[in-house]
């Protein structure tokens, strides 16, 4: 009664019970109590929300994440050589490792095109025109920040302990850092902006432990310094480093040099992995390969850029057509098109007269790479199968020919009399009957045999997005050779490919087909029998013994672990029916011969006798909602009771059945343990082709992936469970819509 | 009265005598047949599951170098070599079903409580999916879910020495959850079933929320949670592919007196395979019909459907019988 | 003795202002006011629908159950309106005990039936005493003192009522509602509870809702009449001691009403 809030309380005290002030206590404590289960009541509930949650994180934490993959041959490589010998194999190309040349050759032509560095355009800029590329003409501006698409940067690479050892190297670094921006238009690159120049200079000074401010520079007078200096690399930043030479040789150097117009790839080649070079110039940045072989000889590359360079395409003067160019038609210009008019209808018709620089200079490769696509996945199927063929031996050719061909019409590793015997023979090839390859098919063979793609290690979803400069580290440490890339495991290619030894080219394909094919029987063979049953029960059944029995029993069955159905479909669907479920029985040998009953079709029955009990409880439920007037007033207007059945009770019934089997049938598709029993197959790569084929379904799939014990296959199996989720998740979206459905047309 | 009216007389010869007696309808015969048949089809169902597992179960018994005496005495399971004990397999899907009610009992029946007694219509209308959600989830992505995550879990929570990679613990843990949605809907169906008279009389003795849910709807509904949580343990020891994929794969074979009780033989944190985890795995590799292996499966399964059975039938009892009848 | 005289020389139990109820959007009870005297039997009547139950139990706020439901006006008990936002609904339903239209015993002993909110209400004084007074009380010692142990189902119809009245007298609450607690009986059965309600009456205030008129003018001390207007909402048409009511209605509508002319 201390509380004014509770006087209302009745003055008479009642004999026994609390009253007063302690009445209130006690009602207080019981109130805590309550509250005190209310809070673990909503705890527990919690947890199950929790575990949700985890488990969906798990998944999705495996699902996507970092990939360390090492190719046997880098993709990219491939699809840029393989770009660049179609453009040089054409008979109107003309390729020179000479700039010079290419310039002399476009002047005199006005149908000719041609791509060298800048500086030589402004070398005979008289002679020719500067097109622009997608409407952008090169200029310091956008060539240094990278709008103008054919722009590249220019690099000088060492290394601290090489510039520790060779004065000559270190001074030359020194003075070029310091004087190129005078120079560089005048060779005909752009210069770099001020910051990225003393970016530059802070790697020499690191390098050489100078503990100077930002922005301040130490530069070194060349008079008297000496020894012996090796340049190799790029032919684009070897006119550059000529002119420093000259310059620097002016100033007093009186060092030993040498400067090789290689290539960026042979410059880096030379530094990192014959260790001649003391200085590498290059056109492109070191890839991580190089990086990792030049830490194979202790070398730690510093890079300085020094410049960028601009791709000129240019014509003739001559040329009274041309100005600008989009990168569709770059495209067009130097591969398929043979006359300027393929490319535009109103340009001339003259065949295109082109000029490449050659395959050791890093020009082409910038050209290439810049302008095709070059993930493997974009090209079109000639070019992949050409790649396929100049990368793998004439025998594993000829044997990748025979399973499957790649063209209709054309061969590719036989010759046409060869093909014709061995089709014509006794034991004609499985390829003189199939369809071609399609491209998928193609891109396998390829991952299989020529790129073969190793995943050295993985990293899951969160610390890749995390601590992604650490493994960024740890990869660059551990894994020198292989790149480091952000892979969702659920891709296209996931489901598009095979079963596959090589988890990095391992999908879903034929497990889904298998889990749709077995999925579908079931439903083909469960749906029938379930509703019928239902129907008997509910409209036919006579309370007597036999029904109440199977009644009771179809609760019992509801309750009998799915291992247990699993023996039941191997010892009479599997075993004992074997000459039908193989199918045998119908002559359908080829595709049965090796399944020995393991079939979609055993398979589909066991299903189905397992999801039997449920249809058939869910088709009782939508029979007893359907009111008895509909069924009486079906009777009275003289209908027998299957017409009254048909036409009015199962209809309205429908879609209460329809959702019950759609729930059934996502059960069926989850379940792993008694097609595991039934014998599904480990490892197939071939789609399954009928009810009598050997099959795999996805859950199967995902338990054989989950005990592999490399990581990468846990990797896989979160990607194929997102796959079945989201499979379960449209059948029971389905299942809410037509429930929903219901429930509008019912109101 | 003459009457102009153009409607046809109507055609009494239509009505006669004959056309009402009954007339055999072969059609309605046939689909009755068929309806029967489907009906049917599941004892037959039942028939087959005890015929062939007592069948091959028998053949096994008939081996020479099996006893039934060594069989369910026998400490050790290693068909190969001759021992042939299924107490390790029948022990670790004690453990895993122990372990695995210990989790969802609670949870799932306070889970039904806050359903049934204090949770809005709104807040069931979205708790009640997410745990249909959570019920529809395949057992093989609970399995990946105990190895890669309950596993990790518990290592790091007792030491990566005292936890083996494939324990006993995960796999119960997530069989638990695996079963919590079973136990609430059920529990929930009891206690909902409970009239609300029975809530409103303790109500007017001033029961509070929690002593009326507790005291007087539990009670009331004990049988339907009772049948819930045996139901729940037939689901949880039938379990298979968690156990197959987190709880290890070899039998947890001990000799009694010289293996540690506590340290090896109840131990959760040491893989031990289950009656359902071996069938899967023997099944799964290449197996020739009549082989020891082969037989010895069918007797295990027969074991297993035995023991649900029971379960279930023990269930539907405590429902049929301890049901208080209201009106 | 008019209503006036009799409730100057007794106290109110409980008495209701203005009270309204709504399920949702529709308003079932309609301002009603209503002063019930203490230690007497008060009847409510009036047809089926008109808000006789929403009315009874809005007096323990088990209307608080239902989601729906909400009142305006108040309702004074000792002075308090029970429908303020401090009032704890157990302490009041803890005071004023109800009794329903079923039987509704709890799934336990008979003798559990009687303790169970004894016990929960802190009851520090002999609970087998307490138990045994009550089913006394109730009418109901003879026929179960010898299977306290056995559930409250066992019990036929009108036995399950009583052992529900002994339930709520354990806890000695002040008021009694009770919900056409024979409705659901033989003749036999619920002469009996008839007989008890009068021998309640001399240490509670009950009021009952009825369907019967003889009930109401036989078993009452005071009757008040509900009816239904056009939107379906019940108001109190009449409310005076029990013999006026039948003698000498004052409203004409209350006259068709126990003439049986409509209802
Ligand atoms: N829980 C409820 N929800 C909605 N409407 C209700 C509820 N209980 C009663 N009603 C409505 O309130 C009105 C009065 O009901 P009630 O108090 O039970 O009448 P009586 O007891 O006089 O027969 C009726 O129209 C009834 O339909
Ligand atoms: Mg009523």
């Amino acid at each position: 009664m201390s509380d004014e809030s509770t006087t209302y309380i009745a003055p008479e005290p009642k004999f026994g019970y609390p009253a007063g002030p302690k009445l209130d206590q006690q009602i207080k404590a019981r109130h805590r109590r309550g509250q005190f289960w209310y809070v673990l009541l909503g705890a527990s509930l919690i947890v199950s929300i929790l575990a949700l949650i985890a488990l969906l994180y798990t998944i999705v934490n495996d699902a996507f994440g970092l990939a360390a993959v090492e190719y046997k041959n880098d993709p990219t490589r491939l699809v840029v050589e393989q770009q660049e010998k179609v453009m040089l194999a054409d008979r109107d190309t003309v390729s020179s490792e000479d700039d010079r040349e290419l310039a002399a050759g476009i002047m005199n032509d006005p149908y000719a095109i041609g791509f060298f560095g800048y500086a030589y355009y402004q070398q005979s800029s008289d002679n020719l025109t500067l097109l622009a590329v997608d409407g952008i003409t090169p200029d310091a501006g956008n060539v240094e920040d990278g709008t103008y698409p054919l722009a590249r940067p220019l690099f000088l690479y060492s290394d601290a302990r090489v510039l520790e050892n060779n004065q000559a190297a270190n001074v030359f670094i020194n003075y070029y850092l310091t004087h190129v921006n005078e120079e560089i238009s005048d060779v005909g690159y752009f210069p770099l902006s001020a910051g990225r120049i003393s970016q530059a200079q802070q790697t020499w000074k690191q390098a050489n432990a100078l503990d100077l401010p930002a922005g301040q520079w130490a530069a070194i007078n060349p008079d008297g310094v000496g020894g012996s200096l090796s340049i190799a690399g790029s032919s684009t930043v070897y006119p550059l480093t000529q002119r420093m030479l000259e310059r620097i040789k002016a100033d007093g150097f009186v060092g030993d040099t040498s400067d090789e117009s290689v290539g960026s790839t042979a410059g880096y080649r030379a530094f990192c992995v014959d260790g001649a070079a003391d200085i590498a110039a290059g056109s492109r940045p070191m890839n991580q390969n190089e990086f990792a072989s030049c830490r194979k000889i202790g070398r730690l590359p510093l890079e300085f850029a020094v410049g960028t360079d601009a791709l000129a395409i240019v014509v003739s003067a001559q040329n009274d057509f041309l100005t600008a160019v989009t990168a569709d038609e770059l495209r067009l210009i130097f591969t398929t098109a043979q006359k300027w008019s393929d490319v535009n209808p109103n340009w001339p018709d003259q065949p295109i007269k082109r000029f490449i620089p050659g395959t050791d200079s890093g020009t082409l490769d910038f050209f290439v790479e810049t302008v095709f696509p070059i993930a493997l996945d974009e090209l079109p199927q000639p070019t992949l199968v050409s790649i396929l063929a100049d990368n793998v031996s004439p025998g594993l050719g000829r044997r990748m020919e025979s399973e499957q061909r790649f063209f209709a019409d054309q061969l590719v590793f036989f010759s046409q009399e060869q093909w014709a015997e061995a089709c014509d023979g006794a034991t004609p090839y499985a390829g003189c009957t199939l369809p071609p390859r399609a491209k998928d098919s193609v891109l396998q063979l390829l991952n299989e045999n020529v790129t073969e793609p190793n995943i050295v290690a993985v990293w899951k979803l969160v610390p890749s997005l995390l601590n992604r400069a650490a493994i960024e580290q740890e990869a660059l440490e551990k894994y020198p050779a292989a790149s480091l890339q952000f892979t969702s495991w659920v891709s296209t290619a996931f489901l598009r490919s095979p079963q596959s030894s090589t988890p990095e080219l391992a999908g879903v394909r034929t497990a889904v087909l298998g889990s749709l094919w077995v999925v579908a029987f079931t439903a083909l063979v469960s749906f029938p029998l379930g509703v019928g049953a239902a129907i008997y029960l509910e409209e036919y059944a006579t309370d007597n013994r036999l029904n109440r029995l199977i009644q009771t029993n179809i609760s019992n069955l509801a309750g009998v672990p799915s291992i247990i159905y699993g023996m039941l479909g191997l010892a009479v669907f599997v075993r004992a029916l074997e000459v039908i479920t193989s199918g045998t029985a119908f002559g359908a040998v080829a595709a049965g011969a090796t399944a020995n009953g393991r079939t979609i079709l055993s398979a589909s029955l066991t299903l189905a006798l397992l999801i039997l009990p449920i249809i058939i409880i869910s088709g009782q439920e939508a029979l007893r909602s359907v009111p008895n007037s509909l069924r009486q007033g079906g009777m009275a207007l003289g209908a027998t009771q299957w017409q009254t059945i048909w036409s009015h009770v199962l209809p309205s019934a429908l879609p209460g059945i329809l959702t019950g089997t759609i729930l059934s049938i996502s059960r069926a598709l989850g379940e792993t343990a008694p097609l595991v029993v039934v014998g599904a197959s480990t490892f197939i790569t071939t789609d399954p082709t009928g009810p009598f084929a050997k099959f795999t379904t996805l859950p199967v799939q995902i338990y054989q992936w989950t005990s592999r014990p490399q990581p990468e296959f846990q990797n896989l199996a979160a990607a194929a469970i997102v796959v079945l989720l989201i499979l379960l998740l449209s059948l029971n979206a389905t299942a809410v819509l037509l429930r929903n459905r219901y429930a509008r047309r019912a109101a | 009265m003459a009457t102009q009216s153009s409607v046809p007389p109507i055609a009494t010869e239509t009505f006669s005598a004959e056309s009402l007696t009954k007339r055999p309808r072969i059609g309605e015969a046939l689909i009755q047949v068929f309806l029967f048949s489907c009906g049917i089809i599941s004892i037959f169902t039942t028939i087959g599951i005890v015929i062939v597992l007592a069948e091959e179960a028998i053949k096994f018994f008939a081996l020479p170098q099996v006893t039934l005496l060594e069989y369910f005495t026998g400490t050790k399971w290693q068909p190969a070599i001759g021992y042939f004990g299924v107490l390790p397999l029948v022990l670790a899907t004690i453990m895993i079903s122990g372990i695995g009610m210990v989790v969802a009992l609670p949870i799932g029946l306070l889970t039904a409580i806050y359903l049934s007694e204090y949770a809005s219509p709104r807040a069931r209308n979205i708790l009640k999916p997410l745990l249909e959600v959570l019920a529809g989830i395949p057992t093989v992505v609970y399995g990946y879910f105990a190895l890669q995550f309950m596993t990790p879990v518990l290592r790091s929570i007792f030491g990566v020495q005292q936890v083996q990679i494939f324990n006993v613990a995960s796999a119960g843990i997530v069989v638990g959850i695996l079963i919590i949605p079973l136990v609430t809907s059920l529990s929930e169906d009891a206690l909902s079933a409970v009239p609300r008279s029975l809530r409103e009389a303790a109500y007017a003795l001033g029961g509070t929320k929690w002593e009326t849910a507790r005291q007087i709807v539990l009670p009331a509904g004990l049988s339907g949670v009772t049948a819930a949580f045996v139901v729940a343990i037939s689901r949880a020891v039938g379990e298979t592919m968690i156990v197959a994929i987190a709880a290890g794969s070899g039998p947890r074979n001990f000799e009694i007196g010289k293996d540690s009780l506590f340290g090896f033989i109840f131990n959760p944190f040491v893989a031990g395979e289950t009656m359902t985890g071996h069938m899967v795995r023997i099944s799964g590799g290449d197996l020739s019909y009549n082989s020891v292996e082969y037989l010895s499966i069918f007797s295990i399964g027969l074991l297993l459907f035995v023991m649900t059975l029971i379960l279930n039938l023990i269930a539907r009892r405590i429902v049929t019988k301890y049901r208080e009848v209201y009106e | 003795m008019t209503l006036n005289s009799y409730a100057q020389n007794k106290h109110l139990a409980v008495e209701a202002d203005k009270m309204s109820v709504y399920y949702g959007g529709f308003r079932a009870v309609k301002e009603v006011s209503l002063q019930i005297p203490q230690k007497a039997i008060t009847a409510l009547i009036g047809p089926s629908g008109c808000g006789k139950s929403t009315v009874l139990r809005s007096f323990n706020r088990m209307n608080d159950l239902v989601p729906t439901a909400r009142v305006e006006g108040a309702i004074h008990y000792h002075g308090n309106n029970i429908y303020a936002p401090n009032v704890d609904p157990v302490e009041i339903r803890r005071r004023i005990g109800m009794v329903f239209q079923k039987p509704n015993p709890f799934s336990k002993s008979i003798y559990e039936n009687v303790a169970w909110g004894a016990r929960i209400n802190g009851y520090k004084g002999n609970m087998d005493e307490l138990v045994e007074a009550s089913l006394r009380q109730a009418a109901l010692w003879d026929e179960v003192k010898d299977k306290l142990a056995e559930s409250g189902f066992s019990l036929s119809g009108g036995q399950q009522q009583r052992l529900c009245i002994a339930r709520t007298i354990a806890v000695k609450p002040e008021i009694i509602l009770m919900d056409e607690p024979t409705s659901a009986l033989d003749p036999v059965a619920t002469l009996k509870i008839e007989d008890l309600i009068q021998e309640l009456k001399e240490n509670y205030t009950i009021i009952i809702v009825t369907h019967n008129m003889q009930q109401a003018a036989r078993a009452s001390d005071f009757t008040a009449f509900f009816n239904m207007d056009a939107d379906r909402a019940g108001y109190l048409v009449e409310f005076n001691e029990t013999n006026e009511i039948f003698t000498n209605p004052k409203h004409e509508l209350t006259e068709q009403y126990i003439t049986g002319r409509f209802g």
